[in-house]
């Protein structure tokens, strides 16, 4: 189990980080969102231990983690970065011996690893000759390759197509079930919803609201979803408790505070006109997130 | 993949992971064309040098001086200047007033061989043409053949060995090698920091296990191609008679150019990491690297002074001043005017301004070589622990 805990660190005048804390558990795939800005990259580089904070503490299994601990660690940075002329399986190879393993055992592993991720055919493809989309692919594997007993992942899904995108998720979810704890930082809300078992949403260098997906639509509130034939949604201002709306194609989405009469707002758009939809509606993660961003 | 024990899990640290990187580094650069290609082109240069002027015809057979008084003495060089032709020397026959004057030229090295005693013996200069001798000794042999078997002319070698023209080559490829090799380094850490696969690494062993071996890689593909370049280098001389590879100071030299380019390599390839870690791209590596290389041109130029008199006292000054004691001292070493404590003493001073820079370096380079955006300012990254 990973815990960051209180981790604060500022680059001379900007507070990247302001006392974070966030817990990744064994077997469980946390999802790490936020605006860009918001604190997710400088984490995760001080998980690795590639920053130092200025505050704060990095937990593995529940004491601080140690160059060894990390060592164990899986990383895909942000900033993506191989060696263009290495070929793939080389490239792999390498970056087993990093985490220490040697010879025999670096190649069978790099072999493994490239069946995984769907590269076994390129593994004297020298690296600058791939696709984006593969190049990414060999990221994955050098990620994986020491069989990490934790992954963290920035942006892993960035700039992959669909099938690539697949994959990836796959892999995740593989190592997850296997019970590793698994994070990564995505900007496509769609997949954190799909894939993640917990959410972490950043703001401002500290985690604003985190849980299971479930947990956090459950705070997005009451939804409720109306189309009515009005000229237009003044009919919406009589009416009391409403915390948001959002217009879209199909009617306009209602968010309603606890203490608020669902009834009243039916009544509402029954005088406006004809309803042709009155329904709740589930929150999705972006609900959340914009909610939490603009709270 | 299943799950290995926590127990069998190490970070890497000190030589295994300098190990690992430095293997890396040798893979990649000795199969690297551009070091072929520096390589020949270097031994090319070497070839042209050495072979070309023979083969062209330009220059001909060298020329020999040989003294001799007036009398038997003077007769022998004209025997040998009139045998002089499988011996692939021209003689030049010079008379002098008397022995005495026939000795002096000899050891002060006017002339290569000196004839004495009415022709009975020989005063040989120490950087005497070989051919020169036999050419006496043949042209005195067949003029005793009617007598009986003649013993050779017994011989002595006096004067001071002219070094300087090794001297001068070593401190040339010296200087090429420590200036390429050390803009290797720095473009290689630039490489690293603008492809961002520095995180990565970093994510796995600490900022100077990876600075150590960037550098014992390059340094080690350095190393060779200079074996290569001096074995090729001694070979091609002695085939167009130019070297005498038997000699002591030939290999000596190569000894001492080895050493010397492991020393200032070190110190060198230190200072080039220092730069490139503060820049973000190979465009702007320049910038931050012209003070080092103003100081390696600096310190070659002050050495050509080592060259003409390696005992004067600037000479003597620059052995211990860092920058310039890697070039200075095997100029001096070669020349022969290198007393061995004074050798030991500039090995001690590069030695500790290693140590110097190594700390700075490992310090610079943990700090700035995560920061891909602007140019770090060295203060900033010697500040930021």
């Amino acid at each position: 189990m990973l815990e960051l805990d209180g981790l604060t660190r500022r680059f001379d005048d900007v507070v990247a980080l302001d006392g974070l804390s966030l817990t990744v558990r064994p077997g469980r795939l946390t999802g790490f969102v936020g605006a860009n800005g918001a604190g997710k990259t400088t984490a995760m580089r001080i998980a690795l231990g590639v920053l130092e904070p200025d505050a704060g503490e990095v937990r593995w299994d529940g004491r601080p983690a140690t160059a060894a601990d990390r060592a164990a660690f899986g990383y895909m940075p942000e900033e993506r970065g191989l060696y263009p002329r290495m070929r793939v399986a080389e490239q792999v190879e390498h970056f087993a011996r990093l985490h220490g393993l040697e010879g025999e055992g670096a190649a069978r592993a790099t072999a493994a690893v490239l069946q995984v991720v769907g590269l076994a055919d390129q593994a004297k493809t020298r690296t600058d000759t791939l696709s984006l989309g593969n190049q990414q692919r060999v990221q994955l594997a050098v990620a994986l390759v020491h069989d990490p007993q934790l992954l963290v992942l920035d942006e892993p899904f960035s700039g992959l197509d669909p099938i690539g995108a697949d994959v990836m998720a796959g892999v995740l979810r593989a190592r997850a079930d296997a019970g590793v704890p698994v994070a990564f930082s995505s900007h496509q809300l769609d997949v954190v919803e799909r894939l993640c078992d917990e959410v972490a949403i950043v703001r401002d260098g500290r985690v604003v609201a985190s849980g299971t997906v479930g947990e956090l639509r459950r705070r997005g509130g009451r939804r409720v979803r109306v189309d009515v034939d009005a000229a237009d949604d003044r009919w919406l201002a009589g009416v009391a408790g409403i915390v948001a709306m959002d217009r879209d194609a199909d009617g306009v989405v209602v968010a309603l505070d606890d203490g608020a009469d669902d009834q009243r707002l039916l009544q509402a758009a029954l005088a406006a006109g004809p309803v042709r939809r009155f329904a709740p509606e589930e929150p999705r993660l972006a609900d959340v997130f914009r909610e939490a961003m603009a709270a | 993949m299943t799950a290995r024990q926590a127990t069998d899990r190490r970070a890497l640290r000190g030589w295994p992971a300098v190990r690992v990187v430095a293997r890396r580094e040798i893979l990649q650069r000795a199969r690297d064309r551009a070091t072929a290609i520096s390589t020949l082109v270097t031994l090319v240069l070497i070839a042209a040098l050495v072979v070309l002027p023979k083969a062209l015809g330009l220059g001909g057979d060298p020329k020999a001086t040989v003294v001799a008084p007036a009398g038997p003495a003077a007769a022998l060089a004209r025997a040998a200047h009139d045998a002089q032709e499988p011996f692939g020397v021209r003689i030049v026959v010079r008379s002098v007033a008397s022995e005495a004057a026939a000795q002096r030229a000899a050891r002060d090295g006017d002339a290569d061989v000196a004839i004495v005693r009415g022709g009975r013996a020989l005063v040989v200069s120490r950087d005497a043409k070989d051919g020169a001798v036999a050419a006496v000794q043949a042209a005195s042999r067949r003029a005793r053949e009617r007598a009986e078997p003649p013993p050779p002319l017994p011989q002595a070698v006096v004067g001071e060995e002219d070094a300087s023209g090794l001297a001068f080559v070593v401190l040339l490829v010296l200087y090429g090698q420590l200036l390429a090799y050390g803009i290797v380094v720095a473009s290689g850490v630039v490489e690293e920091k603008q492809s961002r696969i520095v995180e990565l690494v970093l994510s796995a062993i600490r900022p100077r296990d990876l600075l150590a071996g960037k550098v014992l890689g390059i340094g080690v593909v350095g190393l060779g191609q200079l074996l290569v370049v001096g074995a090729v280098g001694i070979a091609l001389s002695a085939a167009a008679g130019r070297l005498d590879v038997g000699g002591p100071g030939v290999v000596a030299a190569l000894g001492i150019a080895l050493g010397w380019f492991v020393l200032g390599y070190a110190m060198f390839a230190c200072a080039y990491a220092i730069g490139g870690a503060l820049v973000a791209r190979q465009e702007e590596l320049q910038t931050a690297t012209t003070p080092i290389t103003i100081t390696i041109v600096g310190a070659f130029i002050l050495s050509m002074s080592a060259l003409s008199d390696p005992g004067s006292g600037l000479a003597r000054v620059l052995s211990f001043v860092p920058p310039c004691t890697p070039l200075v001292l095997p100029v001096r070493q070669i020349a022969g005017d290198a007393p061995a404590a004074e050798v030991a003493a500039g090995v001690a001073v590069v030695l500790l301004a290693i140590a110097v820079l190594i700390a700075i370096a490992g310090r610079v380079y943990g700090n700035a070589v995560l920061r891909t955006g602007a140019r770090v300012r060295l203060r900033a990254a010697l500040r930021r622990a």
